[in-house]
């Protein structure tokens, strides 16, 4: 019998949307629930530690997004070849990690003059210095994070480019043709480009 | 033949720590190289990404603590024995890595808000699962946390697992473990 997922998240791409992604890629089913940030307290504590997304099936509720990608990246065969390379998956999503929480932390600066300072040393140094190391792996891998395949990893990235551009322009990847090349790439694919056709269109 | 390991981390526990631990408790070999500050300058623009620890794996060059673990961990059998507890594995650490950067500015707030939370769950949850993190056994998580949790508590100067009592009972036993009991008493000592 068929395993019955559903995921819960809030009404948003944010965490989930790479799960989506592969959920749409993979052309598996799944119950996608967006809750309303009313609804969240009293939700909270039955999850198992406190946030969102959550993952629930067989009985089972798991939390951390990048782990259920992982696990969903096994199941339907996008970790690459080897052990090696779902190395690489992880090595380049916690990458991108350490990239997105310096961005974090610039868009939750409460005080201006910070935020601006923050922000050039983003646009400057930090961003230019993690997108030129990537666009060149990209690069040596035929436009694919790892092995010259896609794996789960690339949909890690497609979701957060899009975000990217979404809080920098448009133009933001134009200097990185091989990453904006990934990110198309990836919004193209059979599964994945009827669900942005039809997902939810949300802010964040 | 098998493959020659070297840690590259700065003279501290902090991220290093629970690889080091992994290797221990594997009972595999691997050079324990030490960077200081000074050397760090030269050192780091020859990074993948600027940043410690990196593992050397027969030469080739392996960065990502998390990812690190979780790859020795496979190799070393310490990982669960399905990739649901594979997953449940992965689902313990992130806590750690999300609250790892507030904890200068936050230190009460971690202390009597979050510690809390976290632990108490993490106490119900090892409490269901035998004493361990994961399915009764022993998993690259139980290590991960309890060096880690040894190194937040530093941080803040307060042991905040001691009122949990499954979890303190965890940490007695996993600092039991003969190669980590052993590693424990002849490791540099460091303030975190």
């Amino acid at each position: 019998m068929e395993t019955q997922y559903k995921l819960t998240y809030f009404n948003g791409r944010g965490l989930a949307e790479p799960i989506r992604l592969l959920f749409a890629y993979a052309k598996v089913e799944y119950e996608d629930v967006r809750i309303e940030k009313p609804q969240w307290p009293s939700m909270k504590p039955t999850t198992p530690f406190g946030k969102l997304p959550i993952l629930e099936f067989d009985g089972k509720k798991v939390g951390q997004s990048v782990a259920i990608c992982r696990y969903l990246g096994k199941k339907w065969n996008l970790t690459g070849k080897d052990d090696w390379d779902s190395l690489q998956c992880d090595v380049l999503v916690d990458t991108l990690g350490d990239l997105k929480q310096q961005v974090g932390q610039y868009r939750m600066e409460q005080d201006p003059a910070i935020k601006e300072e923050k922000k050039q040393n983003l646009i400057k140094e930090t961003i230019p210095f993690y997108l030129q190391k990537l666009e060149q792996i990209v690069k040596e891998n035929d436009d694919y994070l790892v092995g010259g395949q896609l794996t789960w990893a690339d949909f890690q990235y497609a979701a957060s480019l899009e975000n990217f551009e979404l809080i920098f322009g448009k133009e933001a990847l134009d200097q990185y043709p091989h990453l904006k090349a990934l990110k198309e790439r990836v919004f193209e694919l059979p599964g994945i480009k009827e669900w942005v056709a039809k997902r939810p269109v949300t802010e964040f | 033949m098998a493959p020659t390991y070297k840690l590259n981390y700065f003279d501290v526990r902090g991220r290093g720590e629970p690889i080091r631990f992994i290797f221990h408790q594997a009972g595999v070999s691997f050079e324990d190289n030490r960077i200081s500050k000074e050397h760090w300058g030269t050192i780091k623009p020859t990074t993948p990404f600027g940043k410690l620890p990196f593992l050397e794996e027969d030469g080739k060059v392996i960065v990502q603590s998390l990812a690190i673990e979780r790859y020795l961990a496979r190799k070393f059998k310490l990982i669960g024995k399905d990739e649901w507890d594979a997953l449940q594995c992965d689902a313990v650490q992130a806590f750690f890595e999300a609250d790892a950067a507030k904890k200068e500015e936050k230190k009460a707030a971690v202390i009597n808000d979050q510690a809390p939370f976290y632990l108490s769950r993490f106490d119900e949850q090892v409490k269901k699962n035998g004493g361990y993190l994961v399915n009764g056994q022993l998993t690259w998580a139980d290590l991960h946390f309890v060096a880690t949790l040894q190194v937040t508590c530093d941080m803040l100067g307060k042991d905040v697992v001691a009122s949990h009592a499954n979890l303190a009972a965890h940490r007695e036993k996993i600092l039991n473990l003969p190669n980590i009991k052993a590693w424990v008493a002849k490791r540099p000592t460091t303030p975190f």
